[in-house]
């Protein structure tokens, strides 16, 4: 049972795969066009795993930035992980460290909005780990073997032709499924705009303010339903 | 140029400084939160954070066009995403509304710039 919700979870991450795959080239092609050589953009992708927090810290390491400030900014581009963390902490509270370290490793956008949505399906489907597991190392293989594709050729692969775009269009069908509702939508709306005026805020805390904003907006709006249903 | 100024031990160190981060951040709280309790009213919230952080992210990409925002049917980027949007809305497939926005992001932007 444990096999068969790994490969649902694979299966169902599958359709987003064109998206990831472009969006992982796009990232082993810049690394390479920003001057970082070969074997650093291989050693970056395969130990950091961390699609933003790398092209965030290319502009800095051409110039040779101090090194707290390459990590406090990777900290803060990586900020809404800690969302997601907090999101799944109930479900894996329960598994050795070695396994939480391991799973927390692999959380990423699209592995997350899968398993949420998979949770707002059927929020007692019992092999929800493996599920997520599933979904999140098979995000793991595409991007790394896109982002190798990526940095290997990087002067034949034309990334004018928008390719980006395609890992950013994947986001649309993983968003809709979650404006059932009203406090879901205001949420929506919220993170979008304040993602968009904080879009050059330094260290992309634009993004994280956008999500939290959000959140606490939904939350808000819920609440009052809520009281209102009740009255 | 990266490797005219940067040497090996700083791009090393910077490297297992943005591993460190990335791991830090997601599974910090996997590893030393296990004792916490979220109130209810934490649960409530956390419930829409994918969708909220889905919409941060994807917003800003399809607004911006060369770090700049462009809300006019100009930008084959919001074009893009909005027929993406209603391929997903009336067909319900992820593979079809992907290649329909990318199919008409391409001849969007050769009718503008091309």
């Amino acid at each position: 049972m444990q096999r068969e919700a790994y490969w649902r979870g694979v299966r169902e991450l599958l359709p987003a795969a064109p998206g990831i795959f472009a969006w992982g080239l796009v990232t082993g092609v810049a690394m390479v066009k920003s001057g970082l050589s070969i074997e650093y953009a291989l050693i970056m992708t395969f130990l950091a795993y961390a699609g933003s927090a790398q092209l965030a810290a290319l502009p800095l390491l051409v110039t040779v930035a101090p090194l707290w400030v390459v990590a406090l900014t990777a900290i803060a581009v990586n900020l809404r992980f800690v969302v997601y963390s907090a999101a799944m902490l109930p479900h894996l509270r329960h598994l050795p460290p070695a396994a939480r370290t391991g799973l927390g490793y692999l959380i990423g956008d699209i592995g997350f909005a899968r398993f949420s949505a998979l949770l707002d399906r059927e929020p007692d489907y019992p092999h929800r780990v493996a599920y997520f597991a599933g979904g999140a190392s098979c995000n793991w293989v595409l991007w790394q073997v896109s982002s190798v594709v990526g940095i290997l050729a990087a002067t034949a692969i034309p990334v004018e032709w928008g390719l980006a775009l395609a890992g950013t269009l994947v986001l649309i069908p993983l968003l809709i499924p979650f404006c059932r509702d009203r406090p879901a939508l205001a949420g929506v709306c919220v993170a979008s705009v304040i993602a968009v005026v904080g879009h050059d805020w330094p260290l992309r805390l634009g993004l994280v303010a956008g999500i939290l904003a959000g959140m606490l907006t939904a939350l808000a709006l819920e609440r009052l339903l809520e009281r209102e249903a009740a009255r | 140029m990266i490797g005219s100024g940067a040497s090996d031990a700083y791009l090393w160190i910077a490297i297992v400084l943005i591993t460190l981060s990335a791991l830090l951040t997601r599974a910090g709280l996997l590893l030393w939160g296990t004792g916490l309790k979220f109130r209810p009213v934490v649960q409530s919230a956390l419930r829409y954070a994918p969708a909220c952080a889905l919409a941060a992210i994807l917003v800003p990409d399809l607004l911006f066009v060369d770090q700049h925002l462009v809300l006019t049917p100009e930008n084959p980027r919001l074009i893009a995403g909005l027929v993406s949007c209603l391929i997903f809305a009336f067909f319900r497939s992820m593979i079809g509304s992907l290649i329909g926005g990318m199919a008409v992001y391409w001849v969007v932007s050769y009718a503008f710039l091309g």
